[in-house]
């Protein structure tokens, strides 16, 4: 199953505050519901895991995360995530592309381009679903994003940020909201 | 004409309450989920998220030391007993436990056995496989592209393509078509949909290490075929084998095949020495076991302009998923579907059909249908109303032209059948009354002026039942005859067994009646019995409408044998010659002296205690039936439907059915039948699809996607019948269970069509869901 979701938003801090931020995969993974980079390969090369409960489905996937492209003049990242859930119940794949562009007032908009894909249990839930599901999941990472952002910044941002996010994503919280947003479509 | 029995004695036509009913309305049924036998554990598999994808490693080590796991068989392990692939009933294979790579998602990889099924379920999540991802094919029409992926590495031939099958003669059919005036054609994809019955699949094994006796609870239609596979496969002797099946809620055809799951609770019980219970979810029985259709078709009739049809041509591709594990008779590839050229006649026809592996489910099996009957007749009452629009026609007065005329049976059909008998004619004119179909067309033009839309739709279907003749019929070498063994008691009451298996039709009623109707013993006085391969003569089970045109056949045949020997002890008993006597349902009385009798109790009573000289005690008898002939039913089913033109959504205003299955046993059992097929032919035209996406992900897996159908969403049915016996059949029965299944899927779209037909719309393939009509008005420009 494939699907593509697009979103955009602003934050309130100049651009290159947020590419520091959006370049740097250690940073973008502290904010991601669940999900934690485990060890640097190389330059371009981490090892990650995310972990997820859907309803009665739990993932557990752990892989690589590789910077396919990093364009710092134009402030454009593209990120390739790939895992297998360590119980076998299938894998996941994710490419990000993140833009940022200087606003007027001086804040910055991010606009993100998210190609999942999703092989195995989670995809039997159809994408009405995962849709909802990565929906929730790009708020909190907004969120979890601009708090980040605006930590003092000289406290180490892992740190700071990692405080509950490698928790994994709330069970009944997600299928509840899922199946509120998959409802509200039909209203 | 049947000679009608009194209420009391309860024979053929009467219709009497189910016997069965008592238990199951009171929650007091006994299916496999209710054996509970001691010391007995559970079995749970672990299946493979992939469709496909090398197998690299299963990593048993976690699950094994969870509290209360007592074995975990892998691939690897079956391997090393031979047991890692087991036959299917197409000849072709099928692994229990994958070995390799998996083929399809869903697929069994693993087997673990615990104290209780929630510690199975925990340790089923602990084994840990490790995978390499392939490539997915899902599309069966890209199956024999060169470039495709090779899913079958274990075959000798080394591409995708399982069998081509053709019947009719292709170039004479060509030559029709080369010289027709008209020719209308059709591209219809019969969608992958599933039984889903009630009750999923499941079994119960346990091997006893003193006597060496294996037994089998299992949810089967066919017990003793799959005792004979047992025994052929696992090498166990057959007198060694006992398979039960109790009541089983729902088959449709989903318990035809034999399925990993219960090869694997069959190792577990001979390895661990208890019993092993097995039983599936309703996710895995959705995901994992026999589908039904899957078949892209393409139908082509060539006709003259006055609209008398000349030939057929069909042209089929068949996708049988991850192995053809097809539920049919040896012959038949493609099953029955031959009988496409449906109630009509031509001069020549012609069908082909391949069959194809892709990364799904493997299957498929006969939903309801007699293998593929289901397929045949959606095809060509779709195409013939196409061919109605083609000459600007109406459809009804075009199938009435093309019938096969009733002094015409019986009728060799163009592709090899011999037709028993048909009124089709007849069957669509009390139809068409009963809807008041030119009132109804009237309503439609009208309508059309307004805006509105509605349709009507026809099918007039012929069915092909009750498989079958010895000299053409077998599954794995075994003859599809079936049986009954009768043996009346002492005190004039009787047990009968056959080698079918009831699986809601209510055997256990109307196998009664016809006892009743044969010997006049009151139907409430015959227990019978099915499902027992200890005690039941063999027989090939249940599916394809064959109960009542094999193993009733065969209670006829058994019953009159008894009445033979009832003759004699008569003959004896009343001092007189047998030819002096005569029979009326319940007694033999002497010619001209009605008050010289002796009625069947009597004489039961006569066989064990006052035996005529010369005579075997006792009063019994068996049967196996081989039918000279397979039956056909035939029915015409009209549909009207509203369409809403702003949602999309078609509603159902009426339906009627009028079905012909020669003489009926029980009317209210027959009623009940048609009420459900229908029901399920609705849901499969307007609901089901067991869809895949480009990964090979399910996307029908769970009810949440796979829609069962609700008093909400269903119709009131009005049914009716014509009464044409089958000329072969000892009572003139043909069968019926499938018959609303088989034929109301081409009512529903024909409806449909018919509604938007003024707009060009010529087919819309099912399942019609409003998006898609909403998707066609809008295109359009009927809705904004």
């Amino acid at each position: 199953m494939a699907l593509k979701i697009e979103k955009t938003f602003a934050v309130q801090e100049p651009v290159e505050k947020v590419w520091e931020f959006l370049s740097d995969p250690r940073k973008v993974a502290t904010c991601v519901p669940g999900a934690q980079i485990t060890e640097q390969l190389d330059e371009k090369t981490y090892k990650g895991a995310i972990k997820g409960k859907v309803g009665p489905s739990v993932t557990d996937y752990t892989g690589d995360v590789q910077i396919v492209r990093l364009d710092p003049e134009n402030h454009e990242i593209e990120i390739l995530g790939k895992g297998q859930d360590v119980r076998g119940r299938g894998s996941a794949s994710m490419k990000l592309t993140g833009k940022l562009r200087a606003l007027p007032d001086g804040s910055t908009e991010v606009t993100s381009v998210s190609e999942i894909g999703v092989v195995g249990i989670l995809a039997q839930m159809g994408s009405r679903v995962i849709t909802e599901v990565s929906n929730i999941m790009f708020g909190q990472f907004t969120k979890n994003f601009q708090a980040l952002l605006q930590q003092p910044a000289e406290a180490p941002a892992g740190q700071a940020a990692a405080s509950a996010e490698v928790a994994p994503i709330k069970a009944t919280s997600v299928a509840w909201q899922a199946a509120k947003g998959v409802f509200r479509k039909k209203s | 004409m049947i000679h009608k029995t009194s209420l009391e004695i309860g024979g053929m036509g009467h219709p009497i309450k189910r016997k069965e009913d008592l238990r199951f309305i009171q929650g007091k049924g006994n299916y496999v989920d209710d054996v509970h036998l001691p010391g007995m554990v559970y079995g749970q598999l672990v299946r493979s998220p992939y469709a496909h994808a090398r197998l690299k490693s299963v990593n048993t080590e976690k699950a094994k030391k969870l509290p209360g796991v007592l074995a975990i068989i892998t691939g690897e392990d079956l391997a090393k007993a031979n047991l890692a692939w087991m036959p299917t009933l197409s000849y072709d294979k099928q692994m229990v436990l994958a070995t390799g790579k998996v083929l399809f998602q869903s697929q069994e990889v693993a087997f673990v056995v615990a104290e209780d099924r929630y510690t199975a379920a925990d340790a089923a999540e602990l084994v840990e496989v490790e995978y390499e991802e392939l490539p997915v094919l899902v599309d069966p029409k890209k199956a024999m592209d060169p470039d495709a992926p090779l899913l079958r590495e274990d075959r000798e031939q080394k591409d995708n393509h399982i069998f081509h099958w053709e019947v009719g003669d292709r170039q004479a059919t060509e030559q029709v078509f080369q010289k027709a005036a008209v020719k209308a054609s059709v591209h219809a994809f019969f969608p992958r949909c599933h039984p889903a019955p009630l009750e999923t699949c499941g079994c119960v094994a346990d091997f006893n290490r003193a006597t060496g006796k294996l037994t089998v609870y299992m949810t089967s239609q066919a017990p003793h075929a799959h005792r004979t596979v047992f025994a052929l496969v696992g090498g166990i002797p057959e007198q060694n084998i006992r398979v039960i099946s109790p009541d089983i809620g729902g088959g449709f055809g989903n318990k035809v095949p034999v399925y990993p799951g219960y090869v694997c609770a069959i190792v577990a019980s001979l390895t661990l020495g208890v019993p092993v219970k097995w039983i599936e979810t309703r996710s895995e029985n959705l995901q994992s076991t026999g589908f039904a259709r899957d078949y892209h078709m393409t139908a082509e009739i060539a006709a003259d302009r006055d609209g008398k049809m000349q030939a057929l041509r069909v042209k089929t591709l068949a996708d049988h998923g991850a192995f053809n594990a097809a539920a049919q008779p040896t012959k038949f590839p493609a099953g029955l579907f031959s009988i496409c050229t449906g109630s009509y006649e031509y001069s020549q026809a012609f069908c082909e059909v391949d069959g194809v592996y892709t990364n799904k489910a493997p299957g498929g099996i006969a939903y309801r249908c007699s293998f593929r009957v289901t397929e045949a007749a959606y095809l060509i009452e779709r195409v013939v109303d196409v061919l109605a629009l083609e000459l600007k026609m109406d459809p009804a007065e075009l199938r009435r032209k093309n019938f096969i005329p009733e002094s015409k049976f019986p009728y060799k059909s163009s592709l090899g059948w011999t037709y028993d008998s048909g009124n089709y004619e007849g069957a669509m004119k009390l139809a068409l009354d009963k809807i008041g179909y030119a009132e109804l067309r009237k309503e439609q033009a009208e309508k059309r002026k307004k805006g509105q839309l509605m349709g009507i739709g026809i099918s007039s279907f012929t069915e092909i039942v009750g498989a079958g003749p010895a000299h053409t019929f077998d599954i794995l070498g075994i003859k599809m005859f079936d049986s009954c063994e009768i043996r009346i008691h002492p005190t004039g009451k009787a047990i009968a067994r056959m080698g079918t298996k009831s699986q809601g039709q209510g055997h256990e009623t109307t196998y009664a009646q016809i006892v009743a109707q044969e010997l006049g013993i009151p139907a409430a006085d015959v227990a019978i019995e099915e499902g027992d391969t200890d005690t039941a003569p063999y027989g090939l089970g249940t599916y394809a409408s064959r109960s009542t045109p094999t193993s009733g056949a065969a209670t006829a045949i058994a019953a009159r044998k008894i009445r033979e020997k009832a003759k004699k002890i008569a003959a004896y008993l009343l001092e007189c010659s047998e030819n002096d006597l005569e029979w009326e349902p319940g007694k033999f009385f002497v010619k001209g002296a009605p008050s010289k009798s002796k009625t069947i109790q009597e004489i039961a009573f006569a066989a064990y205690t006052n035996i005529p000289p010369g005579l075997e005690a006792g009063l019994e008898a068996v049967d196996y039936y081989d039918p000279p002939n397979l039956t056909f039913p035939f029915g015409t089913y009209v549909c009207v439907v509203d369409i809403d033109k702003g949602t999309g959504e078609v509603k159902v205003r009426r339906f009627v059915a009028v079905d012909d299955c020669g003489n009926i046993i029980n009317p209210m059992i027959v009623e009940g039948q048609i009420h459900g097929g229908l029901t399920e032919g609705m849901a499969i035209a307007f609901m089901q699809q067991i869809d895949y996406d480009e990964s090979g992900n399910v996307q029908g897996g769970s009810f949440q996607d796979y829609l069962i159908p609700t008093a909400v969403e269903t119709p009131h049915w009005e049914t009716d019948k014509t009464c044409t016996p089958s000329q072969h059949h000892p009572f003139g029965a043909k069968g019926v269970g499938e018959s609303p299944n088989v034929g109301s899927p081409a009512a529903f779209v024909n409806a449909v069509v018919d509604g938007l037909s003024h707009l060009g719309v010529k087919h819309i393939d099912m399942p019609i869901a409003p998006w898609k009509v909403w998707n066609i008005l809008k295109e359009k420009g009927v809705t904004s």
